[in-house]
């Protein structure tokens, strides 16, 4: 009996059901957009020949029914991470069993694979962190001076942040922690080197800046998607917040203790 | 359009940083091994041409716009050849161009009750948002060769 049989079963359309919310699941956990993860959806039930399929994807979560709504699964997806190797395998999937006559097994299995693509090691992370706030500090205009120490400072976040996910923290301390700590490293290794610290600061804040989920909240308003930018950019501004106040406590207490303003 | 050799020299150390930068990030987004060189690509290639522009005299936002539709394109081709979602190329590609130390800074302004600046930043960060969320619209939806609605 093949798995792709087009009168799927109430068995089998329940396994199929739960395939597909599944890989809905995976990419919206890990930064897929709302209307592509709507879409890969919609055509999975339509490789799978599950009728009557309508799903409804918000930023964090996940409506569906199938049949004349004798199924239908709702999927809370509250923390989104960033993994696209992830969005890419799950894409490929998708891509295959539109492609050609791929059985539900093999499918599932796929799935799971994708599901536990693993994040760069450790010490890959960190050095990315460090090359990418060099180079950010220095793009935005900082002298050399300043790209070495936010390159400290970018090692310093990475690595606390990678305790922190080891501890399972929650996001809003975690990001005021580590802003706090970010500005300190850069005031103090820039007072050291009688250098400004303002493009340092800058540079390796940016691991933590929420850039590109308001730009992509703003690309879900131009969508349509109006709830979800909403969200979205909501998350983006209360980040942005959390940052602001982390750098601003130990600004405002560097200038409290020892009397001149740091920018 | 007059370059002078040290302007196109910075242009160079630019392309260099930015492509770093982004591959720095791309890893940090678990992109997928392979196409790392060309996320690191796709961000210089915007990044530089948003520099240029710069040195040109163009407003930020409207270098943002423009900076943003060769780089979204840029990252349909490559996602069309290596048969990945755009988003990978798209999201890292984007990094560089992407306002955040203005939404931080706007942040920051309004914590430090410096009202006015805030306000300026914050509108100044909301428009080069819009610039990109609409060149990256514009380009996605322009059909191209290989392009198929799946």
């Amino acid at each position: 009996m093949s798995s792709r049989e087009p009168f799927p079963d109430e068995e089998l359309r329940r396994r199929i059901m739960d395939f597909i919310m599944a890989a809905g699941q995976t990419l919206l956990e890990n930064g897929a957009e709302v209307f592509r993860v709507q879409q890969t959806m919609e055509i999975m039930a339509k490789s799978f020949h599950l009728r009557e399929f309508h799903v409804y994807v918000l930023t964090n979560g996940i409506f569906a029914s199938a049949g004349t709504a004798e199924i239908s699964e709702v999927r809370n997806v509250p923390t989104r991470t960033t993994h696209l190797g992830r969005v890419a395998a799950v894409n490929a999937l998708s891509r295959e069993i539109a492609l050609r006559d791929m059985p539900l097994d093999e499918a599932e299995r796929r799935l799971v694979q994708a599901q536990q693509i693993p994040f760069p090691k450790d010490w890959m992370q960190l050095v990315s962190g460090v090359c990418g706030s060099f180079c950010f500090s220095m793009i935005f205009g900082g002298s050399l001076k300043e790209g070495l120490v936010a390159s400290v400072a970018g090692l310093s976040a990475i690595w606390y942040l990678l305790a922190c996910d080891r501890k399972q923290l929650p996001g809003g301390f975690k990001k005021i922690s580590c802003s706090a700590l970010i500005t300190l490293v850069c005031i103090l290794l820039c007072n050291l080197l009688h250098s400004p610290a303002s493009h340092a600061i800058i540079g390796s804040l940016m691991i933590l800046t929420p850039g590109i989920a308001f730009t992509m909240g703003i690309r879900d308003f131009v969508q349509g998607d109006y709830l979800s930018g909403t969200i979205r950019m909501i998350d983006a501004l209360l980040i942005a917040a959390s940052i602001a106040i982390g750098t601003g406590l130990v600004l405002s207490f560097y200038t409290l203790i020892m009397g001149v303003t740091v920018a | 359009m007059n370059l002078t050799s040290t302007q196109i020299g910075e242009l160079m150390i630019q392309f260099i940083l930015a492509g770093m930068g982004t591959l720095g990030f791309a890893v940090l987004f678990a992109c997928p091994r392979r196409s790392l060189p060309f996320c690191a690509l796709v961000g210089a290639v915007g990044w530089v041409i948003y520099e240029l522009l710069i040195m040109l005299g163009i407003n930020n936002a409207a270098a943002a716009l423009l900076a943003v539709m060769p780089l979204t394109l840029l990252a349909r081709i490559f996602a069309i050849s290596r048969k990945a979602p755009v988003t990978i190329f798209l999201l890292s590609g984007i990094f560089a161009l992407v306002p955040g130390a203005g939404i931080y800074y706007t942040a920051y302004y309004f914590i430090q009750n410096d009202n006015a600046l805030a306000l300026s930043t914050g509108i100044n960060t909301f428009k080069i948002a819009v610039a990109l969320a609409v060149g990256i619209s514009l380009v996605l939806s322009i059909p191209l060769p290989g392009w198929k609605k799946q």
